[in-house]
């Protein structure tokens, strides 16, 4: 009794907190100073039309790195915590209908993938949403055919190269370009091409990568092992 | 106007996953919880983003480059909640792992169960 | 010179890389992973070196080639590098402590545990506050992974409910982030200020600042990491305790200049709270790790009220606290979960394995004394300018809430230490040799909190060798002592004739000779008796000689401060002395805490008390020094502590009683002269300044009830050395009531009484220190008759006896006429009355001493008892000397007594060869030693002549009336000798002192019970007190 009253107090508080946020809300009429400052930078420095992108990867990309960082920390974490687990799981293997038609689409679904992550800096996505798709397509895999054995070793790999080569393509900023995670190591190219906007796509596809492979990675390791 | 709306979806997400973690004893339904209260912060992060009248920012056909200030919504809270999505996943897969090793150990999944330390 | 961003790299890409190098062997993602956590601290280092030494300017490191606000910038200053230093300094040694973990467990924790430390470097650094909420989530997650290393039932659930409270503040911090962008336009420090918050914007700045005020975790918000203190692997929980809550911390100190007035007061508050209560819980608790949980807790609350209230003050001032805070918690904590983890023994009672290795004992007690904020260690420096700038500020609450938390947190750490090196142990298994990596981090802690100590010392304070001496005294006895006792006693002798000849050109006046008299030469000849030990007698030499170095610096402290250091060095070296007693834990623990509360009063009155102006020692400068009536109260209080008066004198027989024989004349003789030197202190400026309140008024009644208290409660005591000790109390109550005079006549008598007491008091505790070496009791009634085997202790026990109470022709007659003399001339009739008739109680205890133990029938048992060793003879005879030498020729001591007033008043006698002349009549030593010598020898020729007649009355010469006593001594006469007169004396005999302080005690512990049930163990709940908390904070401060 006197808990849910407090449960009741507690939300009542949190309601009073947000209220004068919704009540004096006023939607934005126009971009503040720092936000076009990107807009503009972007088109004009970074040659990359998606700004969403570059304000990930370049102006902001220590956050996306440390972000990165906190996926793999949970892939390790996960991994730390679930490693060697067996369950007694009845498992049947699917149809062949199923498994058919599943291997069709996870081929077509990392494609989309692939694409995503390579065409972050043009189209909407990036890295981030196209690791996701690949990650579903593995997902898809592992929902689908029972006996489908994810190699470890690949995936940690990819997971490690991917990381160390972020990191690696960063210090390349450092050294030969003007900061850290600085894309200006390639050449900016023609605005809109796929080979364009400097390293941007080279880094949103590592991160791509990265992400694809630390889901996955994650997947297997809560599905346990067989 | 849009967003004052999201906005408004976004605080109830919020308060209602925090009213979830508060009532609910089990310990998935907890996390789900939580899970609620981060959409809803993302919601909120995206509405806070949003310009009356304007489109995402990328330039192409319907976003030139010369006027793009003009026509674009905030990127900046775009690239937050992006970092602030994939924190919260990475939060919750660990989350959600304690639950399956403590359910392996105490065979539970209520929070009253798990109160030997105290005082 | 490298960049620090190749920290975040560097950790990074080999954090990537660690599982593949695993594949190439442990040994090699070992050496990957110790070379990156080295790196850390070497790059760091270099830093701050640049900074303190080249004053370079700040690093500001702009990621992606753009300048902020465009980009996340880094940023490296002194204070970031002095918080990462010791960040990754922790860190590494925690990963070496770990070593053997890390060997055999999954590469998946070094991959965890490196970039955890990553993720610190860059909170730390980082000047954007989106850039914060990442690097706080990755600090967070590895942390939660962390606490599974070792996979349990208890880490798991604590990891959950951690994970929980840690994912609400989070998500506060981020909506407080994008609020404040979507306020302000920036996420970036460098371009958000305070001005820029108003209205509704607050409410964005109040969730983040909540949100990393939680994670500070302030009472009662914090039950989820008491939880994980107790259970978590202490490598990983010294992490958590240390490396995380500074970086937290930092974060709160990075923001605070964003937040008004109001938050900041109330977060301090809540600091505070967290500090008084945590402190408070942590009163009951018996294990070991949960008690460190709130004691580091408790510490983060001090550090974020420090952070809030040292606002206005100095900026050297302000790092010094902060710092010293900051490091004392950090060392001293770590290294305490350390130890928690090679002792593996939970209840706080079952450390006492420790005593197998003494190393680890050592760093223990270390570690335990600088976490209590004793001197040298940084946190006494920084507790002491803390207290000065409450003061400044009259924050008085918080001042209060403060000093009584850290009076809480010293009790349950000294009763643990006490209990760790004195409780049996017998029963518990031998503790495992640890191995060498875990002792290592420890070891290197405990060498760096106190080079750190020294660094304050020498380069903050410029001070001087004389004020290290005491501390180098312990540490050369620590070095040589293997040799045995006698050559180190020697030793020491020397050292204090030598110490002796190296401040006698700093004193500067007749009081700091008389005073320096009785430290310096009383405790040389009190230390002829320890020349008895035997064997090795380890660790007493280097704490005696801190204790009477102490005492010597106390006589020439230029300022309050030094004065203070050598007071804390002299009750941590009296303390470690009266441990040593075989069951003096109790009573050590009892002399600890009144000591530390009066110490806390004379921190505070010291704070309150006007800076003397002249450079001159203390107790000269004090004379100009205007000292407001609130100092005067409570560093009187504060000294009349350590002399045991009436209400706070409960220590002083448990102390007195329990320490060893030899010690117990130091304590009695000489350390309780210490409060008399600080009250005359007080009293000195008192006289040319003296406030409309009389205070000495008061003071003078409380020396006259202690004197006749003191008596009393002597007289009814079967233990000849707390009889001894009673005894003390009820004299050194008439020297603070002849103090308390504040006349010509009143302060001669008080000092001649402290040197007659000091005189007596010292020969008589050796006395019985001889007879209890010899028959191994100290229960008078089971002693008697002992004159015929110890005469000579005999003759000494006699001669003080008469010196005591004031019968001519001894010097003891001399000081009770000066004494009533100067109250009669004061006025204080009653006054002088009731001590008049103290003096007849302390016949009483007088006789009783003598009485049973030398006379009557000697006991079967100690038909084979010998006269005392000579070590012990020796040095009473000194003293004999010297009382017999005042008493003939009284304007021996007189004299420069009368000098010594003379400073602060007219003289009211006058000399005239060996005649004392006053206004009520005049005092002639010589004269009387005659008369009365002719007094004496007529009876005892009498008595000679009748020699042959006399009977011998047995022993139990009693008709017994057909009843057979149940234990033949309770028929002796010494047995509960004064019945009657506590029959007489009804209730008034009760222990209402004593009653009273367990009280207290009793209410503070169950306080601590109560609140302590608020952490139900529930991980919900616990979220419940999260929200509920920010939305009462949220109330509190009024936000909009």
């Amino acid at each position: 009794m006197i808990r849910n009253m407090a449960v009741l107090l507690a939300v009542i508080g949190l309601v009073a907190m947000f209220l004068p946020m919704v009540t004096d809300f006023q939607e934005r009429e126009n971009l503040n100073e720092l936000a076009a400052d990107y807009v503009e930078g972007s088109i004009n420095d970074l040659n990359t039309p998606n700004v969403v992108t570059s304000v990930i990867v370049t102006y902001r990309g220590l956050d996306t790195l440390g972000e990165v960082t906190v996926l793999f920390l949970a892939t390790v974490g996960v991994g730390l915590l679930l490693k060697g687990r067996k369950e007694d799981m009845i498992r049947i293997s699917s149809s062949e209908l199923l498994g058919t038609t599943s291997s069709v689409l996870v081929a077509m679904i990392m494609i989309l993938g692939i694409y995503i992550f390579t065409h972050g800096h043009l189209t909407p996505g990036g890295g981030f949403q196209g690791g996701v798709v690949i990650a579903s397509g593995f997902l898809l895999m592992l929902l689908s055919n029972v006996n489908v054995k994810m190699n470890h070793s690949i995936m940690h790999f990819v997971e490690s190269f991917s990381g160390v080569a972020y990191v690696g393509i960063g210090v390349a900023g450092l050294v030969l370009a003007i900061g850290f995670l600085n894309p200006g190591i390639l050449p900016l190219g023609r605005f809109g091409e796929l080979f364009s906007a400097g390293a941007i796509p080279v880094i949103y596809s590592l991160i791509g990568l990265k992400v694809g492979s630390e889901l996955t990675s994650i997947l297997v390791t809560m599905g346990g092992e067989k | 106007m849009i967003s004052s709306y999201t906005l408004i979806l976004g605080i109830a997400l919020l308060i209602i996953g925090f009213y979830a973690m508060l009532t609910r004893k089990n310990l998935i339904k907890m996390v789900i919880g939580f899970s609620i209260a981060d959409t809803g912060t993302h919601i909120i992060i995206v509405s806070l983003g949003y310009l009356r009248g304007k489109t995402a920012p990328i330039i192409d056909q319907a976003v030139s480059a010369v006027n793009a200030v003009q026509k674009v919504v905030d990127p900046i809270p775009s690239a937050l909640v992006l970092t602030a999505i994939v924190i919260g996943l990475a939060v919750t897969a660990v989350m959600l792992s304690f639950i399956v090793e403590m359910y392996r150990k105490n065979k539970s999944l209520s929070i009253d169960d798990y109160q030997e330390l105290k005082w | 010179m490298v960049s620090p961003i190749y920290i975040l790299i560097l950790s990074l890409a080999v954090g990537f890389l660690l599982s593949i190098l695993d594949k190439g062997g442990r040994r090699l993602s070992l050496t990957a992973f110790y070379g990156v956590l080295t790196f850390n601290v070497a790059v760091v280092a270099d830093w701050l070196y640049r900074f303190v030494f080249h004053h370079v300017p700040n690093l500001v490191i702009n990621t992606a080639g753009f300048k902020a606000p465009i980009s996340i910038n880094l940023e490296l200053g002194v204070t970031e590098a002095f918080v990462l230093l010791f960040a990754n300094l922790t860190g590494l040694l925690a990963a070496v402590y770990l070593f053997r973990k890390f060997k055999e467990s999954q590469v998946s924790s070094l991959i965890l545990y490196l970039l955890l430390i990553m993720g610190v470097n860059g909170l730390v650094m980082t000047r954007d506050l989106f850039n914060m909420f990442v690097f706080l989530e990755i600090l967070s997650i590895s942390t939660f992974a962390l606490t599974a290393l070792t996979r349990n039932l208890k880490t798991l659930s604590s990891g959950f409910k951690y994970m929980i409270a840690g994912g609400v503040a989070s998500t506060f911090f981020l909506l407080g982030v994008v609020f404040v962008y979507y306020f302000t336009g920036s996420l970036n420090l460098g371009f958000l200020d305070a001005g820029q918050f108003t209205g509704v914007s607050l409410i964005a700045l109040f969730m983040l600042s909540v949100a990393v005020f939680i994670e500070l975790k302030p009472f009662p918000a914090n039950g989820w990491v008491l939880d994980v203190y107790q259970s978590v692997d202490s490598g990983i929980v010294s992490v958590i305790a240390v490396v995380n809550s500074a970086a937290v911390g930092f974060v709160f100190y990075k923001i605070m200049p964003l937040m008004p007035q109001n938050f900041l007061t109330v977060f301090g508050i809540a600091g505070v709270v967290t500090f008084f209560f945590s402190n408070m819980m942590g009163l009951k608790q018996e294990n070991a790790k949960r008690l460190l949980g709130y004691s580091s807790v408790g510490q983060m609350g001090l550090l974020m009220a420090v952070l809030v209230f040292t606002a206005n003050a100095p900026t050297n001032i302000r790092y010094l606290i902060i710092g010293g805070l900051f490091f004392n918690h950090l060392f001293s904590k770590a290294g305490l979960f350390w130890l928690a983890g090679i002792v593996k023994q939970e209840k706080t009672r079952d450390w006492t394995v420790l005593r197998n290795n003494k190393l680890l004992l050592v760093l223990f007690g270390l570690f335990i004394f600088a976490l209590s904020g004793l001197p040298p260690f940084p946190g006494f420096w920084a507790k002491w300018e803390f207290v000065k700038v409450l003061v400044d500020a009259k924050m008085f609450f918080v001042l209060t809430s403060v000093l009584v938390g850290s009076l809480f947190e010293l009790i349950f750490l000294f009763r643990w230490f006490t209990i760790t090196v004195k409780e049996d142990n017998s029963e518990l298994e031998p503790m495992a040799s640890p191995h060498g990596s875990m002792v290592l981090p420890a070891s290197v802690f405990g060498l760096l909190g106190s080079v750190a100590a020294f660094a304050v010392m020498k380069y903050f304070y410029g001070f001087g060798w004389l004020q290290v001496l005491p501390i180098g005294a312990v540490l050369f006895f620590y070095l040589t002592d293997f040799l045995p006792a006698k050559v180190k006693g020697f030793l020491s002798l020397g050292a204090i004739a030598g110490y002796g000849y190296c401040i006698y050109p700093l004193i500067e006046s007749n009081i700091q000779l008389f005073f320096g008299a009785i430290f310096i030469v009383g405790s040389a000849v009190n230390l002829i008796s320890t020349l008895n030990r035997k064997n090795q007698s380890r660790g007493f030499y280097g704490f005696l000689l801190m204790m009477i170095f102490s005492f010597g610096n106390l006589l020439i402290a230029t300022s309050y401060l030094e004065f203070f250091l050598s007071w804390e060095f002299m009750t941590i070296a009296s303390f470690l002395l009266i441990l040593r007693g075989r069951k003096a834990q109790k009573a050590s623990l009892m002399y600890m805490i009144f000591s530390t509360a009066g110490a806390y009063l004379l921190m505070a009155g010291f704070g309150f008390a006007p800076a003397p102006a002249s450079a001159s020692a203390l107790i000269l400068a004090i004379e100009s020094v205007n000292l407001p009536l609130i100092s005067i109260i409570v560093l009187a209080i504060g000294f009349m502590i350590k002399s045991g008066s009436l209400g706070v004198h409960i220590w002083l027989p448990e102390a007195h009683a329990e320490a060893e024989s030899d010690v117990s004349s130091f304590i009695s003789a000489i350390l309780l002269k210490a409060g008399v030197f600080g009250l005359m202190m007080v009293a000195i400026s008192y006289v040319s300044h003296a406030p409309s309140f009389d205070v000495f008024y008061w003071i003078g009644w409380i020396g006259v009830l202690t004197a006749l208290a003191g008596a009393f409660m002597a007289s009814f005591q079967e233990d000849a050395k707390r009889l001894l000790a009673y005894s003390s109390m009820s004299q050194v109550g008439y020297i603070v009531a002849a103090l308390a005079l504040i006349t010509h006549l009143g302060w001669v008598s008080a000092l001649y009484l402290v040197f007659n007491h000091m005189m007596f008091k010292s020969a008589l505790f050796i006395a019985v220190a001889g007879i209890y070496y010899r028959t191994h009791t100290r229960t008078m009634y089971k002693m008697g008759g002992l004159i015929s085997k110890m005469p000579w202790t005999f003759m000494t026990v006699l001669m003080c006896i008469i010196a005591v109470s004031g019968v001519p022709p001894l010097s003891g007659f001399g000081g009770k006429w000066l004494t009533y003399t100067a109250f009669i001339t004061k006025g204080w009739y009653l006054q002088a009355g009731v001590l008049f008739f103290a003096s007849g109680v302390s016949f009483l205890y007088l006789y009783r001493l003598i009485h049973t133990i030398f006379l009557g029938q000697l006991k079967y048992e100690h038909q084979e008892v010998r006269e005392a060793p000579v070590w012990f003879i020796i040095p009473q005879f000194i003293f004999l000397g010297a009382i017999m030498a005042i008493s003939m020729f009284p304007s021996l001591i007189i004299k420069p007594l009368n000098v010594i007033a003379m400073r602060y008043f007219d003289s009211s006698i006058q000399i005239e060869g060996l005649t004392i002349i006053s206004d009520l009549g005049y005092w002639n030593g010589n004269l009387i030693m005659y008369v009365t010598m002719g007094v004496f020898a007529v009876p005892f020729i009498l008595l000679l002549l009748v020699k042959g007649k006399t009977q011998k009355v047995k022993q139990f010469n009693i008709v017994y009336s057909a009843e057979r006593p149940e234990s033949p001594q309770t028929t002796h006469v010494a047995h509960n000798m004064y019945a009657h007169y506590r029959k007489a004396l009804g209730s008034w005999t009760v222990p209402r002192v004593e009653a009273f302080w367990s009280g207290v005690s009793e209410w503070a512990h169950a306080f601590g019970g109560f609140f302590r049930r608020v952490y139900t163990g529930n991980g919900q709940t616990y979220v419940l007190y999260i929200i509920m908390y920010i939305v009462v904070i949220y109330a509190v401060m009024g936000v909009q």
